[in-house]
């Protein structure tokens, strides 16, 4: 028996929904997929098959930017998802890769740090140099390893990584062979190699990609969330999932606090309250859906340790005021403002009003 | 005996070639189509070669041209397709909606009568567009996207109107209760299919929206129909041709809900077979034009995500939303921005139709296209800058055609801002709106030219002015358009109103552009001698007003009649009529022997005299000492010197007596009242220019170290300063007189 995970990959995770799936997959599979696109879809998206079993949805949202992303893959070409920070870009990748691959862990995390090795091979160097360059002198990339299995393999973060080194992918991608002239050979990719990339909308600029590369991928831009009930579904529906993978019990249905917290990060995103009378400031931080989610698990383990189980409004106010205080005199005018202006005239959201006071 | 039931979905593609071929299989030995029967004398010039689509039928109340219907047609519209079948096959082919005379004039009561409160609810959404109903309840977000997947691909067309009309035919059920106007159409259309029925055609086609086709299955109920149908309102009713757009056909108009993506829809009537190719090597093509570099790869890339798309999706073929979301993401970088380039271009398009000379016509729109030929104007719905030389005479007849359609309220071209400064130079923005044919009908009953109608629409403006600003504003449009006997009406009501103004300030807005116009005569070549009469007797009741008004006004008031004075001093100056500068000039003369006028008006007029050698020197300086003294009140002193002294730097700069004076009386005053005035002085010099200012300060400054080179003049010395008198005598060949 193992020990218990802190956080198991979506394959794991998900593993009888993925292998039901399996079962009851009757479309055709493109070689070296796990599903076929059509059961892929309907992981993400959620759905009842036809024995009844019922799979969760992944991605709250556009159905059809999740088409778009599997119709990619299916065409050989990379996907590139886009996207402000916390809009569910890695969420995505990973459960497409462990659908398509039953793989999530091929992963390189792009940071102004990798290098070349890492993305494409790097040496035992002990063995270089007394073996000379052999083939088992070099150590294998996640990339490297997805070509040879026919994986999907995820690159997080690509513009962080320095321009030259997102080059290097330019081969990968379009002969879709790795080239290794040390020992005058290449690494031919295998059926069901592909690449999902994903990157930031707020880094744009930082390491644009050059025009050769971006040609090789096809860009989905994943959006904020529509409207304040898919935004609120997706954080519930994370949270309920945090609580079960650290065993924290749910007292109280959290849904009404849930909405307290999209609505408010809401309105702070867009510049508006919600009726649409009151003009706000905008915080300098995204406010994404990720933070939402996570002031929430901090908040229900905050009731969990320090309180009685039940989570209240001092629970999330700490975590609200971290997420969007990241500037500590800006962030705060705006804050204050806003809590002035539009949560103290709100009725029922009275103890969220006190609690921010009582911090800020 | 037949009677085929054709539903359509109007400009339905699909529809289109669906008819044409049960059309063909069916052989009718006529065609009924809806649309309205006063249409039908037109139909025969939709075969004419140089009729281009997209057209529309416009209907309009021959009265009031304003109420107007269109009936828009492209190519890919099925009733267009039926007419066109129908005229090559030489069957009849009548139109079988309500006819708008009755249709027309049911909408003019109910515009007079309460308007009926706005019906809500599905059931009207339904009405208005039952296949989104359809749509949406066979999981389609989109109607048209149902539509071309439901009906693109049938391959029986006569299979495919019999389900269409099952289908109408449930959604009927399950919505019953029709608005009146519903009804009576249907009744029209069954009379119109009894009517065919009785004339002994054998095989009847009828071409109709999908909604109505239930409701003509059954024509037994004559008896309610007439019923219906009697005693309706009339009113007269003009149909004519006009050439219509792509741009136009996405919006709603008289065929109900306008279709989203004419371009699309064109691009799948021309090219059936098309799996995408072409479309998006067209998209390729169009973002390179807008220099965005799309290689063919991305169009290879894009067509192959199109088409894995359609298959995730269960389609059999992809579609322009699978397209456009590939496009999206292989070609724009996920971007929704560059899409619109796409949409403007490609997915609605600029497509414009064209009218074989000699279409029916009203006069009025006869003598417009004529005058654009004349002139080699393109009327085209696309932008495009003209710059107009009034010298040249091809220019000028321009210039005055699009006044003149100014005039009528035709607002065909918009004029900007010339760059050069000269009056012969216009430039204009010229871009034609379909509705503009309806505001040209509307102007039909005013001439059978465009010069008639815009003289006696103009006169008839003039008549319904009210105020003198509103005339002569008025005027002002209708000057560039040379409309002599419009405005000699213009100038008549002029004359009436400004005998009745006794507002000094309304009649010097009303001189000033008088002005202008005679002196635009110099370049247009008009007669002014009316103009001339009128500006005289404007001129006049305002000079014998003048120096009344300028007395007991406060200084809000005051300022803005000196600005009025200064410029219509300009006028006067440029009418160089020696006459009307001396009567001008002796009323400004009343004006500064008047004690009580404002202190503003009163510099103002003072320094115009001055200026003019009116006023000498000597008068000048009593006038402002008078003015700056001591005993009177400091705030006077500086309104009198705003007055004066306003947009005057150069005088106060090279004008030694007023510096002198302006100079003295800013340092006699103590220094709590300058801290008081200081802002009414500011008022004055703040407008100068930087470099006016500098020169001021340096003259102000100058003045002291001046005064110290004089005193430091006794300490030269006298003896060594004669031993040069001698030699400079001799430069200058004159004695120098010993001092």
């Amino acid at each position: 028996m193992s020990a218990p995970l802190l956080r198991q990959s979506a394959e794991h995770q998900f593993a009888l929904e993925i292998a039901e799936l399996k079962k009851q997959d009757s479309h055709n599979k493109p070689q070296n997929w796990l599903l076929s696109p059509h059961a892929v879809l309907t992981y993400l998206m959620g759905g009842k098959l036809a024995n009844g079993f019922e799979v969760s949805p992944k991605y709250i949202g556009n159905k059809r930017l999740m088409e778009i992303a599997i119709a990619t893959l299916t065409t050989d070409r990379a996907l590139l998802l886009y996207g402000l920070p916390g809009t569910a870009k890695s969420w995505v990748s990973e459960h497409l890769a462990a659908a398509i691959s039953g793989d999530s862990n091929l992963i390189v995390q792009g940071t102004a740090g990798t290098s070349e090795e890492s993305v494409r091979y790097g040496w035992n160097y002990a063995l270089l140099l007394s073996k000379g360059p052999v083939p088992e002198a070099i150590v294998e990339t996640p990339v490297m390893r997805a070509m040879k299995a026919g994986k999907v393999v995820r690159i997080e973060e690509l513009t962080r990584m320095g321009s030259d080194v997102q080059d290097t992918l330019i081969t990968i991608l379009s002969e879709k062979m790795l080239p290794v002239p040390e020992l005058n050979t290449q690494i031919q990719a295998v059926r069901g190699f592909n690449i999902i990339a994903t990157a930031n909308n707020r880094d744009k600029g930082v390491n644009e990609l050059s025009s050769a590369l971006k040609r090789r991928f096809n860009t989905v831009i994943l959006p904020v969330p529509d409207t304040l009930e898919e935004e609120a579904e997706i954080v519930r529906q994370r949270v309920s999932s945090f609580s079960k993978s650290i065993d924290l019990p749910v007292e109280k249905p959290i849904l009404e606090e849930i909405y307290k917290v999209v609505t408010l990060f809401r309105e702070l995103r867009s510049g508006v309250s919600a009726d649409g009378k009151t003009k706000l400031k905008s915080p300098s931080g995204t406010l994404s859906t990720a933070e939402a989610i996570s002031v929430m698990n901090s908040g229900l383990s905050l009731a969990y340790h320090f309180g009685d189980g039940q989570i209240k409004a001092e629970d999330i106010a700490s975590g609200v005021i971290g997420a969007v205080i990241k500037d500590p005199v800006q962030d705060k005018i705006v804050f204050q403002e806003y809590m002035e202006t539009v949560l103290k005239q709100r009725s029922g959201w009275k103890d969220i009003y006190r609690a921010c006071r009582d911090i800020i | 005996m037949q009677v085929h039931l054709f539903g359509v979905r109007h400009h339905g593609p699909g529809s289109s070639r669906h008819v044409l071929d049960a059309l063909r299989a069916t052989r009718p030995d006529i065609i009924l189509i809806e649309g309205p029967p006063e249409g039908e004398s037109m139909l025969s010039w939709a075969q004419h070669p140089d009729m281009k689509a997209p057209v529309a039928l416009l209907a309009y109340v021959a009265d009031n041209p304003r109420q107007a219907v269109f009936y828009p047609f492209t190519h890919f519209s099925p009733e267009w397709n039926a007419i066109q079948y129908g005229l090559s096959e030489k069957l009849p082919v009548r139109f079988i909606d309500m006819p708008l005379t009755h249709k027309l004039a049911r909408t003019a009561a109910e515009q007079q009568g309460p308007v009926a409160s706005a019906q809500a609810g599905p059931e009207v959404a339904v009405r208005r567009n039952p296949i989104a109903w359809l749509a949406d309840l066979a999981g389609f977000d989109d109607a048209e996207e149902w539509w071309e997947h439901q009906f693109e691909l049938a391959k029986q067309p006569i299979e495919v109107f019999e389900a269409i009309a099952l289908a109408m035919g449930g959604l009927r059920e399950a919505f019953p209760g029709s608005d009146e106007e519903e009804r009576i159409r249907e009744a029209f259309m069954r009379k119109a299919l009894r009517l065919a029925q009785t004339e002994k055609y054998e095989r009847i086609a009828v071409i109709c929206g999908a909604w109505h086709v239930p409701a003509l299955t059954d024509l037994s109920d004559r008896k309610g129909d007439e019923a219906l149908i009697r005693s309706l309102p009339k009113t007269k009713v003009e149909c004519t041709w006009i050439p219509w757009t792509h741009e136009r056909l996405s919006s709603e108009s008289g065929y109900g809900a306008g279709v989203d993506s004419p371009g699309w829809y064109q691009h799948v009537w021309d090219h059936p077979e098309d799996d995408g190719t072409l479309w998006l090597s067209l998209s390729a093509h169009v973002f390179r034009k807008h220099r965005i570099d799309i290689s063919s790869a991305h169009i290879i890339e894009a067509l192959r995500l199109s088409h894995a798309l359609a298959a995730l999706r269960g389609l059999s073929r992809a579609s322009l939303k699978e397209y456009n979301e590939a496009t999206r993401t292989v070609m724009c970088m996920g971007d929704e921005i560059l899409m619109q380039v796409i949409r403007k271009e490609l997915i609605v398009g600029h497509r414009f139709g064209e009218l074989p000379e000699g279409t029916p016509q009203v006069p009025l729109q006869r003598d417009f296209e004529k005058l654009c030929k004349s002139l080699r104007l393109k009327v085209s719905p696309e932008a495009k800058a003209l710059t107009l030389d009034l010298r040249d005479n091809h220019d000028l007849q321009k210039s005055m055609l699009l006044h003149r359609l100014g005039v009528i309220e035709v607002a065909w071209g918009h004029i900007m801002h010339a760059r050069s400064k000269g009056t012969f130079k216009e430039e204009w923005l010229i871009r034609w709106q379909p509705e503009m044919t309806i505001a040209l009908l509307e102007k039909a009953a005013w001439g059978n030219s465009v010069e008639a109608a815009a003289n006696r629409y103009l006169a008839h403006q003039a008549a319904s002015c009210k105020t003198l600003a509103e005339i002569s504003s008025l005027i002002q449009q209708a000057l560039p358009a040379e409309l002599p006997e419009g405005m000699q009406a213009a100038m008549q009501k002029m004359d009436v109103l400004s005998a009745s103004t006794f507002d000094t300030q309304l009649l010097m807005d009303a001189f000033l552009p008088l002005v202008q116009i005679s002196r635009y005569g110099n370049v247009r070549n008009t007669d002014t001698a009316t103009v001339r009469l009128v500006l005289e007797s404007v001129l006049y009741r305002m000079l014998s007003n003048l120096p009344g008004s300028c007395a007991n006004i406060d200084e809000e008031q005051a300022a803005e009649l000196a600005e009025k004075i200064r410029k219509v001093h300009q006028g006067i100056t440029l009418l160089e009529t020696e006459s009307y500068r001396a009567d001008w000039l002796q009323a400004l003369q009343r004006i500064t022997d008047m004690k009580q006028a404002a202190a503003h008006i009163h510099g103002t007029c003072c320094k115009i005299r001055y200026d003019l050698k009116e006023l000498s020197e000597e008068v000048t300086a009593d006038e402002f000492s008078k003015a700056l003294s001591v005993s009177q009140d400091p705030h006077y002193s500086a309104h009198w010197l705003e007055g004066f002294l306003k947009d005057g730097a150069t005088l106060l700069l090279f004008d030694d007596v007023i510096w002198g004076m302006v100079h003295g009386w800013i340092n006699s005053l103590p220094e709590e009242v300058f801290l008081q005035i200081i802002p009414l002085l500011r008022r004055t010099f703040a407008p100068y220019t930087q470099g006016e200012k500098r020169k001021i300060a340096a003259r102000v400054h100058q003045v002291p170290v001046s005064k110290e080179k004089t005193q430091q003049a006794g300490a030269f010395n006298p003896e060594r300063a004669e031993k040069v008198l001698p030699i400079l005598e001799k430069l200058m060949f004159h004695p120098i007189k010993q001092p």
